[in-house]
């Protein structure tokens, strides 16, 4: 078979015999509010699965400046833990915690090796997450939190310039 | 979005980061599904795909040894007991197009970015209802059709129907 050849086949759509439309138990409008609401009531959980996942964090970019040998098996590990972080930070309105872990996952993704520049930029990043949920930065942060954007971002620009 | 129960769906819930495992088993529940397994790891869905008829996978990316992505390659193949016709739907806070491109050619039905919400994700579901797609088999790809509007063709369309299996198998 070529890219030329092309099948189409058609699955059984074995969904459609077991979801109805309506009645009890269906979701409207309420559930999907209610569903927000479960998400809105883990708020305790996600402060303590972010502070031991800032404790690992921390733990890791320890290990990246006493193990620069293996930066980049070190840096996956941060990678790694900063990218979960960012990926629940926006459920529980921690936007900063978001922007943050994405900013830091692409800081380092293409990393082979990590420069003195490198490792305090990095060092930078974690502090700047520690900070946030320190304060129960929320949201946006209001202006501690702009502010905390704006002097990572030009310390950031001036280390790496 | 419309309002279907969905309490009769069997899910599969795959990410190795725990808080977000629970984030999404709960979420599901109070949308209404019941029948909700989890796995840690790829290599475990796959076993856990073996032997449960499952509706719907979601299924996080950035996982060791085996990701998301090889994870969609391995049901689609259908070399491991698996489905190959399971509807998935991504939830992966990867969100450079190269990754999603790499994630709709993998053979997913849908994709949700990380941080989730639960209108979102039920409205990933709805998509995967309302619009089922047809497979498309080709030497470099086997999934859902990655077009999601059918364009006027110009010549004459080379796609045949294979086999038509909602007539019976």
């Amino acid at each position: 078979m070529s890219d030329e050849d092309v099948q189409v086949i058609k699955p059984p759509n074995t969904l459609s015999a077991k979801v109805s439309k309506g009645g009890p138990g269906a979701v409207d409008l309420e559930a999907i509010e209610r569903a927000e609401a479960v998400i809105a009531g883990m708020a305790d959980n996600y402060l303590e699965w972010v502070e031991e996942d800032l404790v690992k964090l921390q733990k890791s970019y320890d290990g990246l400046i006493g193990d620069r040998d293996n930066a980049k098996e070190r840096m996956e590990t941060i990678f790694g833990i900063a990218h979960d972080m960012k990926g629940q930070g926006g459920s529980f309105n921690y936007d900063l915690m978001t922007i943050l872990g994405n900013d830091l996952c692409r800081f380092i993704e293409d990393k082979e090796t990590a420069s003195d520049v490198d490792v305090e930029v990095i060092g930078l990043y974690v502090s700047a997450m520690k900070v946030v949920i320190a304060q129960r930065m929320e949201g946006d942060g209001g202006a501690a939190g702009t502010e905390v954007l704006n002097g990572l971002a030009a310390v950031v620009e001036k280390l790496t310039r | 979005m419309s309002d279907f129960n969905i309490s009769e769906l069997k899910v599969l819930v795959v990410d190795d980061y725990e808080p977000m495992l629970l984030i999404l088993k709960r979420v599901l529940r109070a949308l209404g599904i019941r029948d909700i397994k989890e796995s840690h790891s790829g290599e475990h869905a796959l076993k856990t795909l073996e032997t449960n008829e499952i509706d719907i996978i979601f299924t996080d990316n950035l996982m060791e040894p085996m990701g998301g992505i090889d994870l969609v390659r391995n049901i689609r193949s259908g070399e491991h007991g698996t489905d190959p016709f399971a509807s998935i739907i991504m939830v992966s806070g990867e969100l450079g197009m190269d990754k999603i491109v790499e994630a709709r050619d993998a053979g997913i039905n849908e994709f949700l970015a990380k941080p989730i919400s639960a209108k979102l994700l039920y409205k990933r579901i709805c998509s995967i209802i309302e619009n089922p797609r047809p497979f498309i088999r080709t030497e470099s790809y086997f999934g859902p059709d990655r077009r999601r509007r059918q364009l006027e063709f110009m010549g004459e369309d080379k796609r045949q129907i294979a086999y038509d299996y909602s007539k019976g198998m």
